[in-house]
């Protein structure tokens, strides 16, 4: 089976939400910045629960804000 | 570093200081020849006396240093985020089935000296070694998923 990764946009959402803070974001989904640069560096995937609360936020459907991309196609 | 991280760094130095303690006096006592029982449920207590005392003293002075260090270097006062959220549980949770794994291997290892003919002091004093190992490598393991990512 293919390996997925989960992208996103929160970096460029927060920029434009006037620059929105990571402090800022970490506080209204009730978790630490340092979650919050892990996920912009790729280097953690939130559980659903966290995610739909990013896209409330940021008022946007949760597709805007993660995507999922297979690294490689096995047939 | 986080204030997690930190936790995790205090508690990795803590029992890695224990842990060479400890060897030190088992060595001090087989050479004495005063590898008993006595002696060794003493270093017993001493050892769970210092994880305890030792890690809520010196995370406590951690934090005290580190937010001193940080009001004389940016002049605002140190936040400290003690709050745990899903990523600092799911990192936990990797880092305690390294330790469940290394403590099950090494009570499996402890036994194993008794079954094949050692003294019963030999399994006792493996025993306090593989649990402060399986400890810091549970430590470490922990720090590496916080620094690289998951």
């Amino acid at each position: 089976m293919s390996k997925g990764r989960i992208g996103n946009n929160i970096r460029k959402l927060r920029f434009l939400r006037n620059e929105m803070t990571q402090q800022d974001l970490a506080e209204k989904v009730g978790v630490t910045r340092q979650t919050i640069i892990a996920m912009e560096q790729d280097k953690y995937s939130p559980s659903l629960d966290l995610a739909f609360r990013i896209a409330l936020v940021f008022n946007v459907p949760l597709e805007e804000v993660f995507s999922y991309h297979l690294e490689n196609n096995a047939t | 570093m986080s204030f997690q991280e930190k936790n995790i760094a205090v508690s990795l130095s803590t029992f890695t200081l224990i842990l060479g303690f400890y060897l030190l006096r088992i060595f001090q006592m087989i050479r004495g020849e005063s590898f008993n029982s006595t002696n060794v449920f003493r270093l017993w207590g001493i050892i769970v006396l210092l994880a305890v005392i030792g890690t809520i003293l010196l995370t406590i002075f951690t934090h005290i240093a580190s937010g001193i260090v940080h009001k004389v270097r940016t002049n605002e006062d140190p936040q400290i985020e003690d709050i745990e959220d899903e990523r600092d549980q799911l990192i936990d949770l990797k880092g305690i089935k390294v330790a469940y794994t290394l403590s099950s291997i090494g009570v499996a290892l402890s036994m194993l000296t008794y079954v094949f003919g050692h003294p019963p002091l030999v399994m006792f004093s493996l025993l306090i070694f593989f649990g402060i190992t399986a400890q810091i490598v549970a430590d470490i393991r922990r720090l590496a998923l916080y620094r690289k990512g998951f």
